[in-house]
């Protein structure tokens, strides 16, 4: 007959299916007769108990580091999404002041309707000649207000919906 | 405030109080008349009096009671333009009508978008972050289209470009009355209500915002380009977004 003292140290490897099988049944029937270590038996089954028995993983070096970094990172992104309004605002501020203003800018919105009119009436529209420095600002403006987009599309994901 | 959260009818209060201080404020507007920038404003009001031609008959089909003509009163200060309140009361129904109805289509039709964006929205820096891609993407659209403006080819993309800017910040606009219809449940504590009740009291807000004299074109060209970052940022709201997956294949 195996004893209390014995079963005890035997017990976690018995709930965790890892005794042999003659030991296991010794066990068993030991359990079947003894209160206190059936009573210990249910304890160590049961799953709180297990997992406060788990041993906690310890954290890779550089975990906090990597913490730091992505928090850092993100900050940089908003920090860089609000200074990239200042190269737009230029190349607006420029554009604006080569097509002489907004009257510059709705004589063009005005066109195009007018012109796709005429697309109607069976006659080619008139392009206007444009300058090449317009055509580079204007490409520009596209690109930078893409990429500026771009960084605050990521920066929306990034934040969870509800905090 | 507790008293507040046992009665649904403070909504009914709130959205009546919301839609009065909204003809006030367009009374207000359209007696400060055409200085700048109330031109822009008067989009929202509309004109205070019938303009008739001399010689050529003005036919008013759609006013034909012309009860405005009769309710008209002197300003109180000098320099200041009649005060109108039916024509107030005429910009509440047709532009705030028109505002509320749009917003609350958009919600109905596409309500797990609204959601998805209204709760982008509610996230930390979500009303910011909205803004600036608003700002972005005007400054976008009007380099593109002056750019497609000089081609053949593409100038007929022109007017779809700016149709679907219009549309993206119409839904982006509903989603923000949305959220701040719940913005105002949270803060004042009323009782739960079915959520285009507080879409409807948000949208009022935004018409509110829109008649301030003066500042309210800079509202509501605010409102409507944080609508339009909002949406382009959620991708209509889309619950995948913005994803570069598919051509990584």
């Amino acid at each position: 007959m195996i004893s209390c003292p014995r079963v005890r140290v035997l017990l976690e490897a018995y709930a965790d299916g890892d005794l042999a099988a003659d030991d296991a049944a010794r066990v068993r029937a030991h359990l079947s007769t003894c209160a206190d270590c059936r009573r210990q038996h249910d304890q160590a089954i049961s799953l709180p108990f297990r997992l406060r028995a788990l041993s906690s993983p310890a954290p890779r070096a550089s975990l906090v580091g990597d913490v730091m970094r992505a928090v850092g990172a993100e900050r940089a992104r908003y920090r860089r999404s609000w200074t990239l309004l200042v190269p737009e605002a230029v190349l607006a501020a420029f554009i604006l002041w080569y097509l002489s203003g907004f009257d510059g800018l709705s004589s063009i919105a005005s066109g195009v309707f007018g012109d796709l009119l005429s697309l109607g009436s069976g006659s080619l529209p008139h392009l206007p000649p444009v300058d090449v420095v317009l055509l580079v600002a204007l490409i520009a403006l596209v690109v930078v207000a893409a990429f500026h987009l771009s960084i605050l599309v990521r920066l929306a994901a990034a934040r969870p919906a509800h905090e | 405030m507790s008293e507040l959260r046992r009665r649904p009818w403070a909504w009914v209060v709130l959205i009546g109080v919301l839609a009065v201080v909204g003809i006030f404020l367009a009374v207000v507007d359209i007696s400060m008349g055409g200085k700048w920038p109330t031109p822009f404003a008067e989009a929202m009001v509309g004109p205070t009096l019938v303009q008739q031609d001399s010689g050529k008959a003005v036919t008013l089909r759609f006013d034909r009671s012309r009860v405005g003509e009769k309710i008209i009163f002197a300003p109180p200060f000098a320099g200041f333009d009649p005060i109108s309140p039916y024509q107030a009361l005429r910009a509440f129904l047709t532009n705030g009508a028109g505002l509320i109805l749009l917003a609350l289509a958009a919600l109905v039709a596409f309500p797990t978008r609204a959601r998805s964006a209204v709760e982008r929205l509610e996230a930390r820096h979500g009303v910011e972050i909205a803004l600036g891609a608003g700002i972005v993407m005007v400054l976008l659209t009007l380099a593109a289209t002056t750019l497609l403006r000089f081609t053949l080819l593409f100038l007929g993309v022109v007017p779809l470009v700016l149709l679907v800017a219009l549309v993206a910040a119409l839904f982006g606009v509903a989603c923000i009355s949305l959220a701040i219809g719940r913005l105002l449940h949270r803060r004042l504590g009323l009782a739960t209500a079915h959520p285009l009740v507080a879409a409807l009291a948000g949208a009022l807000v935004v018409f509110d915002l829109a008649v301030i004299p003066y500042a309210g074109v800079f509202a509501l060209a605010a409102v409507a380009m944080a609508g339009l970052g909002l949406a382009v940022v959620t991708r209509f709201g889309s619950s995948g977004g913005w994803t570069f997956v598919d051509l990584n294949f």
